[in-house]
């Protein structure tokens, strides 16, 4: 079927989602809680359109919503953006300092929120997407804590998780990076514990944790090439399936 | 405070088949019997449900009837809804604050006096209200504070109870 997204026509799929459709042909929708691997979060609110059927208009969130008729999509219209406008502020009232919600505050030219007392260490907005990156780990390490206005990411009575594998994925999904990790000395730092980085066999660069590799091996079987990094397992990859073509 | 003894809390498990959705059911039992949730128990409970820890600890912080630490034997709710708090229900919650020395949210140091504040409990016509456990006070004044606290007893601390 056909949509149209600001005036362009879009060729889309039944049940297929407005974001999608819209990053598919070249259109902008800023979204922060948004993760391609981890899709369905709708917690930043960020990503808003119009849509229009008829004389019916409705605003949603268009990394949830599939599109089942030939509808007509605002992005940038003068309610979204002032809709946005006020979701970047309650953001930037919760993270002010964070860079990337200075760059949307930018974006949208609006100033600093000053009304409310903050916290300026603050980058974290709450999106859940560590959360879920964790148990589709498989892990369980975090999750949310308490609510209101005290609701924080964190692992169990705040201590080192005893189930932690410390692979990062958390901080990695995380769109405000406000997930404190830290590598050093072949140790990393993440969650109030400490883990043994180890090196990958054939580049010889710290890549992962030890109880991260444990992990893959345990899950993937022993000849998955869990000792290379991410880098040199792309590699070896391509050299097979270099080795395959040149007979 | 009494080491307490977690092997009832197998009885109010196995009350329940091990189902993820008898989870806020058996922490409210747990909370009825221990007025908290022990560290321990909630371990029990990942084991006997498999339901990860921090999923655990997410619902255990998330509701106000359940809580992590010990609670009184007598937790007082003071109202602090819009009709209580023009009729000065602060000024009940900092006569109690001034008797027992603790403030909202906290226990007593000998486990007997638990103070929270509640938004609202319905009985706006009798407004400032205050329960204790189950028991209703209305049109509470600053002076009988003092004399509702005496009805259990006193605090088994003297010192604090001047």
């Amino acid at each position: 079927m056909e949509i149209i997204i600001d005036g362009k026509k879009c060729e889309a799929q039944y049940g297929e989602y407005l974001l999608d459709i819209a990053r598919k042909n070249g259109i902008h929708i800023p979204t922060l809680c948004h993760s391609d691997a981890l899709p369905g979060q709708a917690t930043c609110r960020l990503c808003i359109v119009e849509v229009v059927e008829g004389s019916r208009r409705r605003v949603v969130t268009s990394c949830v919503f599939p599109v089942t008729r030939e509808v007509e999509v605002f992005t940038n219209s003068e309610k979204i953006r002032r809709m946005r406008k006020n979701i970047i502020r309650l953001l930037s009232a919760r993270a002010p300092k964070n860079e990337f919600i200075q760059k949307l505050r930018e974006e949208y030219g609006l100033l600093q929120e000053t009304r409310f007392a903050v916290d300026e260490k603050e980058n974290c907005i709450l999106c859940g997407l560590c959360v879920r990156a964790c148990e589709e780990m498989g892990i369980f390490a975090i999750s949310t804590v308490n609510r209101g206005i005290e609701k924080k990411v964190s692992t169990p009575f705040d201590e080192a998780s005893d189930v932690c594998i410390g692979c990062g994925a958390c901080a990695f999904v995380c769109p405000t990076r406000a997930i404190n990790i830290m590598d050093e000395n072949g140790v990393r730092h993440l969650w109030n514990k400490e883990f043994q980085l180890v090196k990958c066999q054939k580049c010889g660069e710290y890549f992962t944790t030890r109880e991260h590799q444990e992990y893959m091996k345990q899950k993937f079987g022993e000849d998955n090439n869990y000792t290379l990094c991410e880098k040199c397992r792309k590699k070896a990859a391509g050299e097979k399936m270099a080795e395959c073509y040149r007979i | 405070m009494e080491l307490k003894d977690f092997s009832y809390a197998r009885t109010i498990l196995e009350q329940y088949p091990p189902e993820r959705r008898f989870l806020l059911a058996i922490l409210q039992d747990i909370q009825k019997h221990y007025n908290y949730i022990p560290r321990p128990i909630l371990e029990m409970l990942r084991d006997y449900l498999d339901v990860p820890l921090s999923k655990l600890y997410s619902v255990a912080t998330f509701y106000k009837a359940l809580s992590l630490k010990p609670k009184g034997r007598y937790v007082i709710k003071v109202c602090d809804g819009t009709a209580c708090h023009l009729k000065s229900s602060q000024s009940i919650i900092d006569e109690i604050k001034k008797v027992l020395k603790i403030v909202p949210g906290s226990t007593t140091g000998d486990g007997k006096f638990s103070l929270e504040t509640v938004n609202c409990l319905g009985s706006c016509a009798v407004s400032p209200v205050m329960v204790i456990n189950d028991r209703f006070y209305g049109r509470v004044t600053p002076s009988r504070v003092r004399e509702i606290l005496e009805e259990y007893g006193r605090l088994e601390n003297e010192q604090t109870w001047k």
